[in-house]
C-alpha cells in the first residue's frame, strides 16, 4: 500500500485552474522531488494534500485513509506535516514556542522534551536562541526552525516546499543533509519541492515535473539533471525555466 | 498633587475599561479576522441579565441580588456562554465567507440582541444599583477616589495579567497565539480551529461581562443602547493598537482613556462639550501617521 496516493486531483482558485488531474504515489520511506516553473501548481499540490486548499476533483489517500475533504488539523493527526513555502514560522513567538505548537496532537507526552533536545542537537543555533523571538532569526535559521517545527508533530510523511528558496548554497547543503539524516533515522517519507534538478540528483530520489498544473514528466532525479545539462549545453546556460 | 493623582486615577480606570473592551474585540479578530460589532451588545446583555425582565423604570435585581462571590463568576460564565453561542449559531457558518460578510453578520447579530432586550425590558433606561457602596470616595495620594476606580484598576491589571499568563503559559494560549498569527499554518500543525475559536469567543464574552459589571456600577444605568458607545471606542482602540495585537489593544485602550481624561481637564471650558471631536481628530492624525497601528505586531514575514 502506498504511503501517499494522489488520484486525479484538481484544484482551482475561483475559475482559475491551478492543478489538473494530477496523480502520484509515494511509497513508505521514499523521497520524491517536485519540480516545475513558477505557477506550475507545485505549492497548490502540497497545499491540497495538507488540506489547506480544497480540491475540486479527485481523491487523496494516506495509508489507505482518505484525506480529501478533511480539515488540515485532522490531516496533521494522520501523520502528515508540512514545511510551507516561505517558512511561515510564528514570528512573534519564541523559537521553542514555535516547536511546541505542533505537539498538541501527540500522545507520547514524555517524548516531547527529548525530541526538542534532538532538534537542538541537529540545529545547535536553534538551541542557542530557544528563547529568542523567531521573527529575528535569519532566513536559514527560520528554515531550520520550520523543519524542526514540522518534525515535532512526529510525522510519518513530511512535505517541504522549496527549502532552498533564498538560502545560500552552503546552508541549502546543510538543510538537505539534515533532511536525509532525519529520513534515515525516522523512516520518514519525504515530498520536496525543488527547482534545481542538479540539487535533487545529488540528494537522490524520484522526480516529478509539473507544468501548467499537470505532470509532464517523471523519473529518477539524475535523468532530469542530465537532460537539463544537455539543455544548458545547447542553449548556452540561459535560464530555460519554461522550456 | 491632588489633581494630578485624581487625573491619574480617572485616566487609568477609564483606560482600563476601554482596554478590556478592546481586548474582547482583538482576541476574536486575531483568530478569525472578524470585527465583532456585536461585542457592545454582549456587554448590554450582561448588564440586563442582572435585573428581572420588566419594562419598569426602576430595575429589580435578579442575578444582581446574588452575593459578589457568586455574581461575578456567574456573570463571567454567562458572558462566555453568550459569546460561544453566537459563534456556534452565527459566525461558524461564515468561516469561509468574506470578512466583510462576517462583519455584516456581526452587525445583524448585534441588532438581534439589542431588539431582543428591547422587547423584554423596554426602551427606557433603568436605574440600577449594583454595589452602590463602591462609589464612596476614599482618600488616596491627596485625591478623593471612588473605591470603584481602584477596583477597576486592580481588576484590569488582574484581567490583563491573567490573560497574558493564559496566553503565555497554557496549551490553549499557545495555540491561540499561533492561530492569531497564521491560522492555516497552526491548523497544519494540528491546532483545532473550533477549539481555538470557541476559546477566543469565551474569553471575549467573559471580558464583556467584566466591562458590564464595571460600567453598571459606575453609571448606575442599564440602557439597551449602552453597548454602542463603548464598542466604538473599543473598536478604535483595536485599530490604533494594530488589528489583532493584544498588547496593542490594551495600550491603545489606556491611551484613549488617558487622552480623553486629559482633554476633559485641559480643554478650554467652551470647547469641552466637543471633547470627542478633538479625541477623534487625534485618532485620525494617528492613523494617517501610522495606518498599521501604533503597536502593530512584529513583522512575521519571512526573511529571504
Amino acid at each position: 500500500m502506498a504511503k501517499l496516493g494522489v488520484f486525479d486531483v484538481s484544484v482551482r482558485y475561483g475559475k482559475v485552474p491551478a492543478l489538473n488531474d494530477v496523480s502520484l504515489h509515494l511509497n513508505e520511506g521514499e523521497r520524491m522531488f517536485i519540480s516545475g516553473p513558477n505557477g506550475a501548481g507545485k505549492s497548490s499540490l502540497l497545499r491540497a494534500i495538507s488540506g489547506a486548499v480544497a480540491t475540486s476533483h479527485g481523491r487523496i489517500e494516506m495509508d489507505g485513509t482518505i484525506l480529501t475533504g478533511r480539515p488540515p488539523e485532522a490531516i496533521a493527526r494522520q501523520g502528515l506535516s508540512m514545511v510551507p513555502e516561505g517558512r511561515e514560522i510564528f514570528g512573534s513567538m519564541t523559537v521553542e514556542e514555535n516547536l511546541r505548537v505542533g505537539t498538541g496532537i501527540r500522545r507520547d507526552r514524555s517524548a516531547i522534551e527529548s525530541d526538542i533536545a534532538e532538534i537542538y542537537d541537529a540545529f545547535p543555533i536553534l538551541g542557542q536562541r530557544r528563547n529568542a523571538s523567531a521573527g529575528a532569526l535569519s532566513g536559514g535559521q527560520q528554515q531550520m526552525l520550520a523543519i524542526g517545527r514540522a518534525l515535532m508533530t512526529n510525522p510519518k510523511l513530511m512535505m517541504v516546499d522549496e527549502p532552498s528558496l533564498g538560502l545560500a548554497p552552503n546552508i541549502v547543503d546543510q538543510v538537505y543533509d539534515t533532511l536525509v539524516a532525519l529520513q534515515q533515522e525516522r523512516g520518514l517519507t519525504l515530498l520536496i519541492v525543488e527547482q534545481s534538478s542538479a540539487r535533487a540528483a545529488r540528494v537522490g530520489g524520484r522526480m516529478v515535473l509539473l507544468r501548467g498544473g499537470a505532470i509532464v514528466d517523471q523519473g529518477d532525479a539524475r535523468e532530469f539533471a542530465e537532460k537539463d545539462l544537455l539543455k544548458d549545453a545547447y542553449f548556452g546556460g540561459a535560464k530555460t525555466e519554461d522550456a | 498633587m491632588g489633581t494630578v493623582a485624581q487625573l491619574f486615577f480617572d485616566a487609568v480606570s477609564l483606560g482600563g475599561i476601554y482596554a478590556m473592551a478592546a481586548l474582547g474585540i482583538a482576541l476574536i479578530f486575531g483568530v478569525m479576522n472578524l470585527v465583532n460589532f456585536a461585542h457592545g451588545e454582549y456587554i448590554a446583555f450582561c448588564v440586563f441579565a442582572l435585573i428581572v425582565p420588566s419594562t419598569d423604570a426602576v430595575a429589580v435585581m435578579f442575578l444582581g441580588k446574588a452575593p459578589a462571590l457568586v455574581l461575578i463568576p456567574a456573570l463571567l460564565i454567562l458572558g462566555a456562554l453568550m459569546a460561544m453561542t453566537s459563534e456556534y449559531v452565527v459566525f461558524r457558518h461564515f468561516r469561509r465567507a468574506d470578512p466583510v460578510a462576517m462583519m455584516i453578520a456581526s452587525f445583524a447579530l448585534g441588532f438581534v440582541i439589542q431588539n431582543g432586550l428591547l422587547a423584554i425590558y423596554g426602551s427606557r433606561p433603568k436605574a440600577i444599583s449594583l454595589w452602590p457602596s463602591l462609589n464612596t470616595p476614599i482618600h488616596v495620594a491627596g485625591a478623593d477616589v471612588p473605591l470603584l476606580q481602584l477596583i477597576v484598576i486592580i481588576a484590569t491589571l488582574l484581567v490583563v495579567s491573567g490573560l497574558a499568563l493564559l496566553l503565555k503559559k497554557t496549551r490553549i494560549g499557545l495555540e491561540m497565539r499561533a492561530a492569531a498569527e497564521n491560522f492555516t499554518m497552526a491548523r497544519m500543525l494540528g491546532v483545532r480551529a473550533n477549539v481555538v475559536i470557541t476559546g477566543a469567543f469565551a474569553l471575549s464574552g467573559a471580558l464583556a461581562a467584566a466591562v458590564a459589571m464595571i460600567m453598571v456600577t459606575q453609571t448606575g444605568v442599564a440602557d439597551v443602547r449602552m453597548g454602542g458607545s463603548i464598542m466604538l471606542v473599543a473598536f478604535i482602540a483595536t485599530v490604533i493598537g494594530g488589528m489583532g495585537s493584544l498588547p496593542g489593544a490594551v495600550a491603545a485602550g489606556f491611551l484613549i482613556g488617558a487622552v480623553s481624561v486629559l482633554l476633559q481637564a485641559f480643554l478650554p471650558l467652551d470647547a469641552r462639550p466637543f471633547r470627542d471631536a478633538f479625541l477623534y481628530t487625534l485618532v485620525i492624525v494617528c492613523l494617517l501617521l501610522r495606518p498599521q497601528g501604533l503597536f502593530a505586531s512584529p513583522n512575521s514575514k519571512p526573511r529571504v
